[in-house]
């Protein structure tokens, strides 16, 4: 019975892959052209790169949900888990792979800074630069220099909700001047270099508590 | 200009967003007053909205000043109006019912308020949005903070129920989200006012494949038999209030954007009494059967109410076979969401009261009930006026929405129609007085009971008598229905 589901289930979704490629073979010239409207705009979106603009300017309140969606992911895993006792401190091994983390992990630092900051005419950007530090938190957890999370202290909560919540003040006072997340064209680039600031930091702590978070392995098998 | 800093279309959004941003800051399990209060402004700007489209304005706001189709509209029609209220309004007396229910440091009230917060803020925000992938975002939004709600706690059952829900979810917004790439692909544009005019009877094949797989994910969201799987563990195990706001808002939001599709820019690919429309109808037909067989059998009371869901999300789909044959504001649109409305208070009022049962007799089954009576008279008479509602008896809206539908189904000759909503209401009377049968048993000698807040009682009595008397209010619903040239 499962190995006829089985082969249903791969048969019809080998019939629907055959079917998006060969729709995608008579696909007409698409009627709107997006790109060059972004071309044409760009001057008045405060950035040079194009990414950028429609990131954080044409289609911010995508984005705006979407830093709502990476916090709902970390308050989703934090909800489903039972609270647990603070994991005792080990003592470093390995003489070689702190030492190396202590060298990288100011350079992912630098490097994150540089990201965000390159966003504006290139690509780059909050994102990328959260991703790089949250690389390093997991890194120094790895290698025993950061411990694993286990409360949620004020500052820490403050930390992964700010950006939300200076994106959201924002938006909130750009109503007031005209539409939600209408920028002014002569502060436009300052306020979005200001939102991405904020974002960097709470994205990037929001992506390394989804590890930090998590329960350690050893104490599991224990 | 001026009046756009206090634009409620704009606020429906942010308000929810920000006081449960603010929630999480203050602290575990904290902000329940907060909410409370955000979302009695909700209400105010939700009524102010439905003002506004009544006194013929068509409320838009472009995102950003930018307008579709570089920047994301956001629009208001009778429909949207209609859903916004009815979020807004049962979400209010849960958020007070949550605050009784979760006492002392429950691990199920630690993320509760962000996560309800959250919750309101996505389908406010799916609600309004013109804009294809904007409904992606909100769409995700929605199934998270939903799956959260679920998996709060940690119990095993509840881990299980919410990963089950999470990929259930997520295939739907998957599906949902292939279908919107397509579209772009085929027309360079996501935003509905600017793809209304482009698609037509003529439309390449990849346009008629992306609205089967965004109409197959939505359905999957919205739990239509036989997709229905997820469904009754993840609403029947969630805490009450949970439950509630899942079972009468959550699934109703896919549903919502399922209509908007299917009426709006979808509507030039579905003949009248097309195909993809009698199956949406036969499997509303099938759900209504197996989703009260189901309920008649279970020995749980909860997911006895959940199984009654998925009963009543059947009634959902039967109206699209009778849909596009007359003008739009025909008399099954109305009945449909008249449907939902009367469902979500009704269900709403079912969970909470099945909240205060569980609570008060510490047992989660049926045969446990015995003597509640006497006990809980006022919850067990909010349970069976939610009843009435669901079984389709005058004055209540479930009447009313019943009768539309029958309208609209003995109208254009649709006998088996005709027979699986007569048969849903006599079904429906099966589950329901199982329940109060158990309740109306001698008490056994040894019976130990809890005692339980009275307001969490009036909450559900609340719910259950607004659910009865809103029949008589039914015109008003479908004057805002219709307003603003309903889709």
């Amino acid at each position: 019975m499962k190995r006829i589901a089985g082969a249903a289930v791969m048969l019809s979704a080998g019939i629907l892959a055959m079917a998006l490629v060969v729709s995608m073979f008579e696909l007409p010239p698409p009627a709107v052209r997006l790109p060059q409207m972004v071309q044409e705009k760009l001057p008045q979106s405060g950035v040079e790169h194009p990414v950028t603009a429609v990131l954080l300017n044409f289609r911010g309140y995508d984005t705006l949900l979407e830093v709502a969606v990476l916090l709902l992911a970390l308050l989703g895993m934090l909800a489903g888990e039972r609270p647990r006792p603070a994991a005792p401190d080990r003592a470093p091994t390995d003489p070689v792979l702190p030492g190396l983390t202590r060298f990288l992990v100011p350079l992912m630092g630098l490097t994150a800074v540089y990201l965000l900051w390159a966003g504006a005419h290139r690509p780059g950007g909050a994102f990328q630069a959260a991703a790089v530090l949250a690389a390093a938190a997991v890194l120094l957890h790895l290698t025993d220099l950061l411990p694993a999370w286990t409360s949620l202290r004020l500052r820490l909560r403050t930390g992964l909700a700010g950006g939300l919540l200076v994106f959201i003040t924002v938006a909130a006072w750009l109503l007031g001047e005209g539409r939600l997340l209408q920028y002014p064209v002569a502060h436009a680039g300052s306020l979005i270099l200001f939102i991405e600031v904020a974002l960097t930091i709470s994205l990037g702590l929001i992506l390394a508590g989804l590890f930090l978070f998590l329960p350690d392995d050893d104490e599991r098998r224990r | 200009m001026t009046s756009a800093a206090l634009d409620p279309l704009a606020w429906l959004i942010l308000l929810p967003m920000f006081w449960a941003t603010l929630a999480f800051v203050l602290g575990l399990g904290r902000g329940a007053w907060l909410a409370i209060i955000g979302i009695a402004l909700q209400l105010g700007l939700a009524l102010a909205l439905a003002g506004r489209l009544l006194a013929g304005g068509v409320p838009v706001h472009p995102v950003g000043g930018w307008g579709a189709p570089l920047g994301i509209d956001l629009a208001v029609d009778g429909l949207a109006a209609t859903m916004l209220l009815l979020t807004q309004a049962v979400a209010l007396p849960l958020a007070v019912y949550a605050r009784s229910y979760f006492t002392g440091d429950s691990s199920e009230r630690r993320f509760f308020w962000p996560l309800v917060g959250f919750l309101l803020a996505a389908m406010n925000a799916l609600f309004v949005s013109a804009d294809l992938f904007n409904l992606y975002v909100t769409l995700e939004l929605l199934g998270l903070a939903a799956v959260g709600l679920v998996a709060a706690g940690g119990k095993v059952g509840q881990t299980a129920a919410a990963l089950r829900y999470l990929l259930s979810t997520l295939v739907g917004s998957g599906a949902y989200l292939l279908g919107v790439a397509m579209i772009y692909g085929a027309y360079g544009s996501v935003s509905l006012s600017t793809l209304a005019p482009l698609v037509d009877r003529q439309a390449p094949a990849a346009v008629h494949l992306a609205a089967g797989l965004m109409l197959v994910g939505l359905t999957v969201k919205t739990a239509l038999f036989p997709f229905h799987f997820w469904l009754p563990p993840a609403h029947g195990g969630a805490p009450a209030p949970v439950s509630a706001l899942l079972s009468a808002l959550v699934v109703k939001a896919s549903y919502y954007l399922i209509l908007r599709l299917w009426l709006g820019i979808l509507a030039p690919l579905l003949a009248p009494g097309a195909a993809i429309a009698w199956l949406a109808g036969l499997l509303g037909c099938g759900a209504i059967l197996w989703g009260s067989f189901k309920a008649i059998g279970t020995p749980n009371l909860k997911m006895l109410v959940a199984y009654s869901t998925v009963a009543q999300i059947g009634y959902l789909f039967i109206v699209f076979p009778l849909l596009g044959r007359t003008s739009p504001g025909d008399a099954a649109l109305q009945g449909s969401v008249l449907h939902a409305v009367a469902h979500a208070l009704a269900k709403s009022a079912m969970f909470t009261a099945a909240g205060v049962l569980v609570k008060a007799t510490g047992q989660e089954t049926i045969d446990g009930l015995a003597g509640v009576a006497t006990r809980l008279p006022l919850t067990l008479f909010a349970f069976a006026l939610a009843g009435v509602t669901l079984m389709g008896l005058p004055p209540s809206a479930g009447f009313l929405a019943k009768w539309l539908l029958l309208g609209a189904a003995i109208g254009q000759g649709q006998w088996l129609l005709v027979a699986v909503i007569v048969a849903g209401g006599l079904l429906a009377a099966a589950y329901v007085f199982r329940v109060l049968r158990h309740a109306f048993l001698p008490a056994p000698v040894a019976v130990s009971s809890r005692p339980v807040p009275r307001m969490l009682e009036w909450v559900a009595f609340g719910l259950a008598a607004s659910s009865v008397l809103l029949g008589l209010r039914g015109m008003e619903i479908l004057r805002l229905l219709a307003a603003g040239g309903s889709s």
